[in-house]
């Protein structure tokens, strides 16, 4: 009877009603879109690497390690040298090790030295490997394999001439020895898009004629003589390794940790990730707490109508007085108007976000290299929206009240 | 004799001898690290706890009462099902423990160790380390360090691990937990306040 009366009471406002559902449904919609967007990140961002049990660098911090060795940002404070590299390589718990150098660039992108074993080795979202979409891996000393992104931003396809430069913001080039594209990876939403990837030797052979930041004048090795050069690096920037078993981990790590004949720095990348999104998530919560105050908002302004609809409705609610209806009715047909407002909003906005990420998703991994999976609602997200609804059931009391102590005296004294 | 020692300490310290690499470890009252490691069945822990945690004071064990501490202490940490409370259902049981206490600047290969299994330290020794000290009075510090291996009959149902370690030792605060299975590794903080870690999603 009284849910009735509700919705044949809302149905006679439907255009304001219909304003009220759809200010709540977009601000729920914004509030789990940014729950969504908050989760799909932070998992992005932890499956940047996976399948590595360790990075091992120069000691600094491991934020700072993995900074560099992975999201390819800042530098190492130091390299590491390729005889510490081995004794690491030599141990028995290390299943397998990849060097990774860095220090170049080409246009905006890094070049990474490193070997063939890479692509097999390197893992990201719950050991995916990466593809060559294009091409095929380094084969030739001055083949290079290039992200996705800088195949795009560039325009290179296979067989393209590239020239390397010095250093990371130089103009100092390394024109005597033009790489030549040899392969183009899949997108994978990880730095390693942003990436020009060369052979450990190479890196070796750019720097044959430079000494302390600057080319030797006048001498230019041929690039023949250089292929006959002994390549192996002198040192290494990281490494990635893989144990033997996870059991070995911690004393592997413990064991490079307090390798004696240098620095040395080895982290868990897993925990290195959560490290750092421990500082860059103190931004989620900012914006968590934004789409927090929309939805408040938007069950204020409801308040809002349903304060001003008392007015016009003084003398409907004077008439179900003088039927008969107790005051707590009319209150409890307030509320329930509220009640049923907010949870069309709420079913609404889930539908947009739904609507929303089914149309986005592609786009947004594409773009940003983030995956929202479009899952069930998860029980957080139901609690939000039982609690919006209830929101709504406690700021319509306000009015009620007020509704329930005027009912009948506000409107039978009909003031002109 | 005792004039030698500076005269020591300044050989020490000339480039000829510098050769020998010096550090320290970051060492925080009150917080200790665990490491677990789980493959299969295997489940291997390893703790790091400062003395001051364990048994309240860190300085080279002087009186008898400090030795009897630490033998208790060492005691205590030898049983870590105990300290680190399992889940029933993951039946697990030790194979291995150890415990020992390890001091700070004694680090270049004669760290004085308190063996669970030989723990008489013979005098002589214990006097050498006593100059240590006096090279590096900064560094009084030392650690608590215990490896267990568990096996597990249903690895499956350790589902979270509840530390009974902070009511065992009452100047522990905190226990920096890293946790490495097949699935990757991650990084908890368990506070006295709420000593327990919820291991679901870990595997």
């Amino acid at each position: 009877m009284i849910l009735r009366l509700a919705i044949g009471s809302l149905g006679a406002r439907v255009l304001t009603v219909a304003m009220t559902v759809l200010a709540i449904a977009l601000s729920v919609m914004l509030f789990l879109g940014v729950e969504k967007v908050r989760t799909g990140a932070k998992a992005s961002f932890a499956d940047t690497i996976s399948g590595t049990d360790l990075i091992v660098g120069a000691r600094s911090g491991s934020v700072q390690l993995l900074l560099y060795s992975v999201f390819r940002i800042g530098n190492a404070t130091n390299n590491v040298t390729w005889q510490s590299y081995q004794d690491i390589a030599a141990r028995p718990e290390v299943d397998w090790i990849v060097p990774i150098s860095l220090g170049d660039s080409h246009r905006q992108f890094r070049v990474m030295g490193t070997t063939v074993e890479f692509f097999d080795r390197y893992r990201y979202r719950q050991g995916r490997g990466l593809e060559v979409a294009e091409g095929a891996v380094m084969a030739d000393l001055f083949d290079t394999v290039i992200g996705a992104d800088v195949a795009a931003t560039l325009g290179y396809t296979t067989g393209d001439p590239i020239i390397v430069a010095h250093g990371i913001a130089s103009f100092a080039e390394h024109k005597d020895q033009p790489f030549r594209v040899s392969g183009i990876l899949e997108k994978t939403g990880t730095p390693v898009d942003r990436t020009v990837i060369v052979s450990m030797e190479a890196i070796e052979a750019i720097h044959v004629d430079w000494r302390n930041g600057a080319q030797i004048p006048g001498q230019s090795t041929p690039v023949d003589v250089i292929r006959r050069m002994d390549l192996t690096p002198k040192a290494v920037t990281a490494a990635l390794v893989g144990v033997e078993s996870p059991l070995q981990t911690f004393a592997l790590q413990r064991a490079i940790n307090e390798y004696p004949e240098e620095p040395l720095l080895a982290i868990l990348p897993g925990v290195a990730l959560q490290e750092l999104w421990a500082i860059v998530g103190i931004a989620e919560t900012a914006l968590l707490g934004v789409s927090a105050m929309v939805v408040v908002t938007a069950l204020i302004g409801m308040m809002a109508t349903i304060f001003s609809s008392l007015n016009e409705r003084r003398r409907e609610m004077a008439i179900f007085r003088a039927m008969g209806a107790r005051p707590t009715t009319i209150m409890g047909l307030l509320v329930l108007e509220a009640v049923l407002t907010a949870a069309v909003g709420a079913l609404i906005g889930m539908l947009l976000l739904y609507l929303g990420l089914f149309v986005a998703q592609p786009m947004i991994d594409n773009a940003f290299g983030l995956w929202l999976p479009i899952e069930a609602p998860t029980l957080r997200e139901l609690w939000v929206l039982l609690g919006v609804v209830a929101a709504g059931a406690i700021v319509s009391l306000v009015p009620a009240v007020r509704a329930y102590r005027l009912s009948l005296a506000d409107g039978m004294m009909v003031r002109t | 004799m005792k004039r030698a020692i500076p005269l020591c300490l300044t050989l020490l310290a000339t480039p000829a001898f510098a050769h020998e690499s010096r550090e320290m470890g970051a060492h925080e009252h009150g917080v200790g690290e665990l490491n677990i490691a789980v493959e299969g069945d295997t489940v291997a822990i390893e703790l790091r706890a400062p003395g001051a945690d364990i048994v309240g004071f860190e300085y080279v064990a002087e009186s008898a009462g400090d030795r009897a501490a630490i033998d208790a202490a060492v005691a205590t940490l030898a049983k870590p099902l105990d300290l680190f409370v399992l889940p029933a259902a993951a039946e697990c049981s030790v194979i291995q423990a150890s415990a020992e206490l390890e001091s700070d600047g004694a680090h270049e290969g004669h760290n004085h160790e308190e063996h669970a299994e030989a723990h008489d330290q013979d005098e002589h020794g214990h006097d050498d380390h006593a100059h240590d000290e006096h090279a590096a009075p900064e560094a009084g510090h030392s650690e608590f360090h215990a490896e267990y291996v568990l096996t597990c009959g249903n690895p499956g149902a350790l589902s979270e691990i509840t530390f009974a370690y902070f009511d065992t030792f009452e100047n522990a605060r905190e226990l920096e937990v890293q946790i490495v299975t097949a699935s990757g590794a991650q990084a908890f903080e368990v506070e006295r306040d709420d000593p327990t870690l919820d291991l679901r999603g870990m595997f």
